[in-house]
């Protein structure tokens, strides 16, 4: 197997070029997001260097300080991002999403690194990436999740409270729009599994290719990492929806949203 | 003896209301300028909305005092947005059943409360090709065959016609009687308030304070 090519940093520049295709098209479209376009290339840039400069340091000195740290900022991250994309819901309904957000996260990314690598939580080695992408796919499921529950639930006003009146409790009101957020939210995960390994060869694995692993030992790694992310978008967006909606309604059975 | 009383009752300092009884067994109208507060009242007396001053009382005794869900099961509010399933009249109501634990009627019984509301069309037909007034009919029905004490009924003519709301509110009213249902309506039209009215309750727009 050969080493992975370092890139001369000019090369390296060059796919940047296409950017500017990407650009042209939206300007041709008139898709009015060119700054978004710039802020999200910067913002991207910076912070994969910046998160590179920090893996080398955490690398080379290894310290379980470090890897704790990282693991909690990244959950801290993740959890601000979540919530300030969906700014309207209520204060408890924010920290049943951080909580259940974090513990899900946190319980998958632990089962993974100890129980099915077997190597110590501390490791940045692999903690550091797989908690990445585990808790980056359970934030997206739970943004998704969240968003899907709150639109339904603004749209169907007239419903929720029809059946409020008539004396359906709040619970069975409200289930049905649990149950329709996890399962919209687990979908794109779901229809992904189904092209792996024809349509796309994901991301971990090509890395790993690409540094010289063997490709079944990565082929193992990336079904590990697919199922761990499949389970962590489910638990976590079930556990933030399950028990955020408790948080819809008060004593009086009234939903106050 | 009133049925339910109120007694310095005030929505979210916006809605101040006087002291108002509501006698059993009566249809009682309460009208007003739109925004003085008549559709709070109705979900205020059906516990869905709380005030934040003041007491109302049901039969007696505080209305805090009942479970909420059964209350509502007793003082139904049959609201104005009058949301109706996808799929036929059948459907619709095995829907608003079953979110009650309820059995579905069978299908006499649906024609029975269907007749009631003018809505004698096939309890097969499908409701989203229905018009604004049809499904308010059909929801009106539905409400009433869940068999209340008290209806509550916000608008309930607002989308028909004067000749069908007329037998409509005549059918609704000589069936409450019967059963002796007590039913409370908020309308805005005059004519119907004073066909139909044993009660008027008017509310004063001016009781609105900034």
């Amino acid at each position: 197997m050969n080493d992975v090519v370092v890139m001369n940093i000019w090369q390296f520049a060059l796919i940047y070029l296409l950017l500017i295709i990407v650009l042209i098209v939206m300007k041709k479209c008139r898709i009015n997001q060119t700054k978004l376009l710039f802020v999200a290339s910067l913002r991207m840039t910076v912070q994969l260097v910046l998160a590179g400069l920090a893996l080398t340091y955490i690398i080379q000195n290894p310290h379980p300080l470090f890897t704790i740290a990282y693991l909690f900022l990244m959950t801290g991250f993740a959890v601000y991002t979540v919530l300030s994309r969906n700014k309207d819901i209520n204060k408890r309904f924010k920290i049943v999403v951080g909580v259940s957000l974090s513990l899900t996260g946190l319980s998958i990314v632990s089962f993974f690194i100890l129980v099915v690598v077997g190597v110590s939580l501390f490791n940045p080695q692999y903690t550091v990436p797989i908690s990445g992408m585990i808790i980056g796919n359970a934030m997206t499921g739970v943004g998704l999740g969240l968003r899907t529950f709150n639109e339904n639930i603004k749209s169907q006003r007239a419903r929720i409270e029809s059946l409020l009146n008539i004396g359906a409790t709040p619970q069975k009101i409200l289930i049905p729009f649990v149950n329709q957020a996890l399962e919209t939210a687990l979908l794109p995960t779901l229809n992904s599994m189904i092209g792996m390994g024809i349509i796309s060869l994901p991301g971990m694995m090509t890395g790993q290719i690409l540094s010289g692993t063997l490709p079944m030992t990565a082929i193992m790694y990336q079904i590990a990492i697919i199922i761990a992310i499949c389970a962590v978008t489910c638990l976590s967006i079930f556990c933030s929806l399950y028990f955020g909606y408790k948080t819809l309604y008060n004593k009086r059975q009234q939903i106050v949203s | 003896m009133s049925l339910f009383s109120l007694r310095g009752v005030c929505f979210k300092d916006i809605i101040y209301y006087p002291d108002i009884e509501i006698p059993e067994n009566l249809a009682t109208f309460i009208c007003g300028e739109s925004g003085c507060g008549k559709s709070t009242l109705l979900k205020l007396l059906s516990g869905v909305a709380s005030p934040s001053a003041g007491e109302i009382t049901y039969n007696t005794s505080s209305i805090l005092k009942y479970d909420p869900v059964m209350l509502r099961r007793e003082v139904l509010l049959c609201g104005q947005s009058a949301y109706l399933f996808d799929g036929s009249i059948t459907d619709n109501f095995a829907q608003y059943y079953s979110y009650r634990d309820l059995q579905a009627p069978t299908t006499t019984e649906m024609r029975k409360f269907l007749n009631i509301c003018s809505a004698d069309f096939l309890h097969t037909a499908e409701c989203n090709t229905m018009s604004g007034g049809e499904r308010q009919r059909i929801f009106t029905a539905i409400c009433l065959s869940l068999q209340p004490k008290v209806l509550l009924m916000d608008e309930p003519t607002s989308a028909l016609d004067d000749s069908t709301a007329n037998s409509v509110l005549t059918n609704i009213k000589s069936f409450c009687r019967h059963q002796n249902i007590t039913l409370i309506v908020v309308s805005h039209s005059k004519a119907i308030v004073e066909a139909f009215a044993d009660n008027t309750i008017t509310l004063e727009g001016g009781s609105r304070h900034e």
